[in-house]
């Protein structure tokens, strides 16, 4: 079901998941919905289409390989749970199954970065990093609740493995006016222009970074942001072309420093030989992290909105 | 019980492939996972030349039964099987086996050979991906089987037991498992690090009817293919054949530095003689 817009407001993108794999579900007679215990957001799924859904209780590899199974005659599964289990557990079942075999798998991730609230053993801030190491699979972090609806869709037709993050799925900030903007797997989108300095990012952290545009607005810095929601395949171009015109790229990010879009974005600049003046990374340091709310443990561990204006006002000072 | 002539018609297959096995051994100039690959040679024989509804001339063919090798390193033993009824060219695989661009590889790899269901390899995987193959198969009504050749080793691995779970769960009836039960791991026997006690109540306890056989013995073997139950039948079923690790020949049996091996042309020529002797002393019996 489309929502009224309203910036800011919250939605579920865990339901919006549910609503939409309902949808293809009655369109598509090849659509599966595959839980490991976590089938809470597809109940109308289960209820209507019981012959195409599987909980195989708490078994993530199990899970991985019984949807690769499916996908081999012809079905396309959509895989659904909690981050860490699906990248990390399911590892090798993932690259093994669904990749090496190019397997048109989707698999969907709740909890991304430290939203998880379950601490270390939930948080998930290596799973970008693994996910984009594997040869065809292709990895998306997705903030806009509603955004994660079109790319469902479009994925029907996208043949190959499919990895998306979502932040903790219950309340997830409406960035976009339904509509408005085209979503494409390989394209990134600038809900904010400026040329100043960029912040790339993704997931929850575009909102963020569009709070952060707006108080640096205020002390005549013009910020443009960059959500990179398609991480692999990454859209070097806006890439290239945001560190030609704004000189300053920060890239910020509720993973791990290492290995997240800060590292492809780095690749890119490398492959090309096109730099920026400054660039920069927030993100997760080397550490496993404790409990309380994403926001508290961004303040924590230095990646938070305060520090990307510093790190911004720094890096203006110096190219200005 | 079997048909004797068709019995005969098998096991003259399975002698005929042991030579072509041990022949490929010997002019291969790596190491062939010949142990497991001669435990497995009857059970192969029977499923491709017997129990599966398989067609060369079609690999695609809807209404196929399915096979995937978990025991992936078993993977030149079924080209040959498959080889023997028509698939592949024997000449073609004793050529490029293990070479640049062959699709004869040590273990089953779908991006290079047509025919294959699946790529296998990394142990303990395959049963998983069987049990969705099976989903698959049921939810569209359709009426073939799927075939998952496991190796008694792997079954160690968590994941087995996981897949065995949720087609007991799922009373998957067109899922049969066959357990290669060789009683040998890559570098011990069954027992001396990992008990494999009880090994079919494991499989009944999750929900799995199981057929007892001696994985060599050609009449058995086909009796358990002929005594599979309908696929809408309220349990998966487990073959599990227990059989000899190097079966045949006489300096491989039981021999724990033959799981994997590079023959010599001599060794090759003695391990050939001692499969030929079995082949004349059987024949000389019946």
């Amino acid at each position: 079901m489309r929502q009224t817009f309203n910036f800011g407001s919250f939605l579920s993108a865990r339901s919006v998941v549910g609503d939409t794999l309902h949808e293809l579900g009655s369109k598509y007679d090849n659509v599966w919905a595959l839980v490991a215990d976590t089938g809470g957001a597809v109940k109308s799924f289960r209820n209507d289409y019981p012959d195409r859904y599987v909980d195989v209780g708490i078994a993530e590899q199990n899970l991985a390989g019984i949807a690769a199974g499916l996908a081999l005659e012809g079905n396309i599964p959509f895989i659904m749970g909690m981050i860490p289990f699906m990248t990390m557990r399911a590892c090798e079942q993932v690259r093994q199954e669904i990749c090496y075999q190019d397997l048109p798998v989707r698999m969907i991730g709740t909890g991304g970065g430290l939203t998880s609230g379950g601490g270390s053993t939930h948080n998930a801030m290596e799973d970008i990093a693994i996910m984009k190491s594997m040869v065809n699979m292709n990895v998306l972090s997705i903030g806009d609740p509603n955004m994660i609806r079109d790319i469902l869709y479009q994925s029907m037709t996208y043949p190959h493995p499919l990895y998306v993050r979502l932040a903790q799925g219950k309340q997830d900030r409406v960035l976009y006016e339904p509509g408005k903007y085209e979503y494409k797997i390989g394209m990134g989108l600038t809900p904010r222009d400026g040329k100043d300095v960029t912040i790339m990012s993704h997931g929850e952290m575009v909102f963020e970074s569009l709070e952060v545009a707006k108080a640096l607005e205020a002390e005549g810095i013009d910020v443009r942001v960059i959500d990179m929601y398609s991480i692999k395949p990454v859209d070097s171009k806006l890439i290239l072309k945001a560190a030609k015109e704004t000189k300053n790229i920060l890239v910020w990010e509720d993973h791990l420093m290492e290995g997240g879009l800060a590292s492809t974005v780095a690749d890119v600049f490398t492959d090309n030989g096109i730099y920026p003046k400054k660039f920069k990374r927030l993100g997760i340091p080397q550490i496993y992290a404790g409990f309380g709310s994403g926001l508290e443990q961004r303040k924590k561990y230095g990646y938070d909105q305060q520090a990307a204006i510093t790190a911004i006002k720094e890096m203006v000072k110096k190219t200005k | 019980m079997a048909d004797p002539k068709e019995v005969r018609r098998l096991e003259d297959l399975a002698f005929e492939m042991r030579k072509k096995l041990l022949n490929l051994c010997g002019h291969y100039e790596g190491a062939v996972h010949i142990g497991g690959d001669l435990s497995m040679t009857d059970l192969l024989i029977g499923l491709w030349h017997h129990g599966m509804n398989v067609n060369p001339k079609d690999m695609k063919m809807p209404t196929r039964d399915r096979f995937i090798l978990s025991k992936g390193h078993g993977a030149v033993c079924m080209y040959i099987a498959m080889c023997l009824r028509g698939f592949f060219d024997y000449e073609d695989i004793l050529r490029t086996y293990g070479k640049l661009d062959s699709a004869y590889g040590m273990h089953v790899c779908k991006v290079y050979l047509p025919g294959a269901e699946c790529s296998s390899g990394s142990l303990g995987q395959g049963l998983a991906v069987a049990v969705g193959m099976a989903f698959s198969a049921r939810q569209k009504k359709q009426s073939h089987r799927v075939f998952c050749m496991m190796g008694d080793g792997e079954t160690c691995e968590g994941e087995i037991w996981e897949a065995a779970n949720t087609a007991g769960s799922y009373k998957l009836g067109n899922l049969v498992g066959i357990v290669d039960k060789n009683n040998q791991l890559m570098s011990s026997f069954a027992g001396e690090a990992m008990s494999f006690d009880h090994y079919s109540d494991r499989w009944k306890a999750f929900g799995w009817d199981v057929i007892d056989i001696d994985g060599h013995n050609m009449n058995q073997i086909v009796d358990a293919l002929d005594s599979l139950p309908p696929v809408t039948h309220n349990k998966p079923t487990v073959i599990v054949a227990n059989t000899i690790k190097g079966k045949g020949v006489s300096f491989m049996e039981k021999v724990v530095g033959w799981h994997a091996g590079a023959l010599s042309k001599a060794d090759m020529e003695k391990a050939i003689a001692d499969v030929e002797a079995a082949y004349v002393r059987e024949r000389s019996k019946s």
